[in-house]
């Protein structure tokens, strides 16, 4: 399947609920978070009410906000940074809450106990009216549907055959790869679970949502996996300003000790120790570098040795 | 001339084009040249070189490759009769070739000596089952779309009809090099049309060998019902390798580059890159407007390449309003800007030609519309579908 990947629409229960990752190999490989229901998303197509942005990091050369899309199953993470400068002009225009559509990749970062946190990285948003919002929720409740449908036929224990289940042969043929996939990756989901959060969808399409779109997260029941591997993710904490600054500092050391370095590493002791110096704790200090490798910032190809990957 | 196969006491079989397989038994065809082309081989051996002829033979059954190793001098040409025996029949990806050896007789034959076709000698077949290289079929369908177009053949100003057939299995574009007087909406018979890939579409070409007839066409689909079929998902384009004539509906989710201001070869009309043509040089550009616009329907995303008049109604601004603003702000990136907020997350309804290639779908638009959002939300068929009841 060549072209450009399509926006899926997914609803936030769903999106959250995603804890697995295709990673690409290769040049300008394309990453992909996968929901347990079929969705394989590298990009998605979101509406809801976002909420004005946070910033993230202290930087000001390098801005970078964060912000809060709300629809009817639950609460997107939206961020923005200087590689998305029209995301990021669109969200720092956002004074209040607002009806939007957001466009933007999936992504997915695990942190060190192995929980997930999904967010979109806005290509693109903009605010909508009330039509336009009310015809992508249809939208989103159509292709949701279909795909927990499509998931749970596949699912079946006398799977049905491809030539004669059309509910299975008239989809897309990328939704029917992606729900295969997704079903290798949760083997133990069940679809059903993702279906009752869309009611309120329905009552938000009846009109009888709550004008400002708040709603409760406890009140809505959102669709759960459990998987063997990983626990479901829950809210992100967001990352304090004083971590980032942590952070900051401890790859200024990097970079310093490498640069004077012959190998152009730094040895991991070292930047430990001028870390200590900075007053970072031994402990905190490897909670930080252990971060930074997940997050693929920094890396540590030869144990001891540690640069920028 | 003789025949070195009676020799051998085999009785030699004349095969249609379209039964031809790699056999031990001695063959004989017979087929029009469509194509010819004369070249040397160089042997690897000692240098030396042999010449070679290949090209298309047709009998109305099939089109099959021929090579014929060390040709007369004399012109073998286009048009010529050609019958040939025994030929060596090997298959090359699924399709046979034949090859004319030393042992081969070939010799200019009559079109009469051709196997005449009968009409029930030739399969019935739909629009969806024909491919590039197929012959020898008969065809029920309705002509949805036909247009005159003057085109430039060597020397020669030739007049030909191009449109789109239609039948209940699909679409298929056609073009006919003689005027058989086709009308739109007109349901149609035709025999001795052949199959042809262009732009990596199979297309349908009928020349002066070609028959058509009128006939009531009862079951064909309606040229009405046809223009005003809904939408389809992009992912089914994608699927099908692209559509003559197709209606998708989605979302901008952005531009791809060039759109916004551009500025164009006067002469050929192509878009300039850092001030020159790839044809003709540095030239006086001229500006224009255009978008490239990514569509998605959440199945799959296309590229619409929106014209001048279009770009302009969708943005709701003019050429020169776009370079007036350009003398007070000399940065034209800022006008690709504004178009892509203009553009961004609308809801469009494009029809016209889609065709697929490495880089995805691109449809060449003869409408596009905001689609809106629909007057009346279905919500109690939506309720239905998240409760996973069947709509």
């Amino acid at each position: 399947m060549t072209g450009r990947e399509p926006a899926w629409r997914v609803f936030a229960h769903e999106f959250r609920a995603s804890v697995e990752e295709e990673k690409g190999t290769g040049d300008r490989a394309a990453s992909y978070v996968l929901s347990p229901i079929g969705a394989r998303m590298n990009r998605v197509l979101a509406v809801g009410t976002l909420t004005p942005p946070e910033p993230v990091g202290r930087d000001p050369t390098n801005p970078f906000l964060r912000a809060n899309l709300v629809d009817p199953t639950g609460t997107f993470q939206v961020t923005a940074g200087g590689f998305q400068p029209r995301a990021l002009a669109a969200l720092q225009a956002i004074q209040g809450p607002q009806r939007s559509l957001v466009v933007g990749k999936a992504n997915l970062y695990r942190g060190r106990d192995q929980t997930a946190y999904v967010s979109i990285r806005a290509e693109a948003l903009r605010g909508i009216g009330e039509k336009e919002y009310r015809t992508a929720l249809a939208e989103a409740l159509r292709h949701t549907a279909q795909r927990i449908d499509l998931s749970t036929r596949l699912r079946a224990p006398t799977a049905p055959t491809d030539a004669t289940d059309r509910s299975v042969t008239a989809a897309p043929p990328r939704w029917l790869d992606a729900a295969r996939r997704s079903i290798a990756r949760y083997p133990t989901a069940d679809p059903a679970t993702f279906r009752a959060p869309l009611a309120a969808v329905v009552l938000a399409l009846q009109g009888e949502e709550p004008a400002s779109a708040q709603v409760p997260q406890s009140a809505v029941p959102s669709g759960r996996v459990t998987v063997t591997r990983t626990p479901p993710a829950p809210l992100e904490a967001p990352v304090s300003s004083a971590v980032r600054a942590e952070e900051a500092s401890f790859l200024d050391i990097v970079d310093d000790l490498s640069e004077r370095s012959v190998d152009g590493y730094a040895d991991l002791k070292e930047a430990l120790a001028l870390a200590l110096q900075g007053g970072v704790g031994p402990h905190r200090a490897e909670e930080l570098l252990n971060r930074l490798e997940e997050g693929g910032v920094l890396e540590e190809p030869i144990v001891g040795k540690v640069r920028r990957a | 001339m003789s025949d070195p196969t009676e020799s051998l006491g085999v009785v030699p079989r004349e095969v249609r084009l379209r039964d031809l397989r790699p056999t031990e038994t001695p063959t004989i065809i017979i087929g029009r040249v469509v194509s010819v082309q004369r070249r040397e081989i160089t042997r690897r051996s000692d240098g030396g070189r042999r010449p070679v002829l290949s090209g298309l033979l047709s009998d109305g059954t099939a089109t099959v490759r021929f090579t014929w190793w060390d040709p007369p001098a004399d012109e073998i040409e286009r048009g010529m009769v050609l019958k040939a025996g025994p030929v060596q029949v090997r298959e090359f990806r699924g399709r046979a070739e034949v090859t004319f050896n030393w042992r081969t007789q070939v010799a200019p034959a009559s079109a009469a000596e051709m196997p005449a076709l009968t009409e029930s000698d030739l399969p019935s077949v739909a629009i969806a089952d024909l491919h590039d290289g197929d012959e020898g079929f008969r065809l029920a369908a309705r002509v949805v779309r036909v247009r005159p177009k003057t085109v430039t053949v060597g020397e020669e100003r030739r007049l030909l009809h191009e449109g789109i057939l239609l039948d209940g299995s699909g679409t298929l574009a056609f073009t006919a090099w003689s005027d058989f007087g086709l009308v739109e909406g007109e349901p149609v018979r035709i025999v001795g049309g052949y199959v042809r890939a262009f732009r990596g579409r199979a297309q349908l070409v009928l020349d002066e060998r070609s028959h058509v007839e009128r006939w009531d066409g009862s079951g064909l689909p309606t040229a009405d019902a046809w223009n005003q079929s809904g939408p389809t998902t992009i992912a089914s384009v994608e699927t099908a390798g692209g559509a003559e004539h197709t209606t998708l509906e989605g979302v901008v989710v952005g531009l791809a580059p060039p759109s916004g201001l551009v500025y164009r070869c006067p002469t050929c009309r192509r878009s300039l890159s850092k001030g020159l043509c790839r044809l003709h040089g540095s030239v006086e550009g001229e500006p224009d407007l255009r978008a490239r616009i990514v569509l998605d329907d959440g199945t799959g995303a296309a590229t619409v390449n929106a014209d001048r008049p279009t770009t302009e109604r969708l943005w709701r601004r003019s050429l020169d309003d776009c370079l007036d603003q350009l003398r007070r702000q000399p940065d034209p990136s800022v006008l690709e800007g504004q178009l892509a907020e203009a553009l961004f997350g609308r809801r469009l309804r494009v029809k016209g030609r889609a065709s697929s290639d490495d880089f995805g779908l691109t449809v060449y638009p003869e409408t596009v519309e905001d689609a809106g959002p629909p007057a009346e939300l279905e919500v109690a068929a939506l309720e239905r579908l998240a409760r996973g009841e069947a709509p």
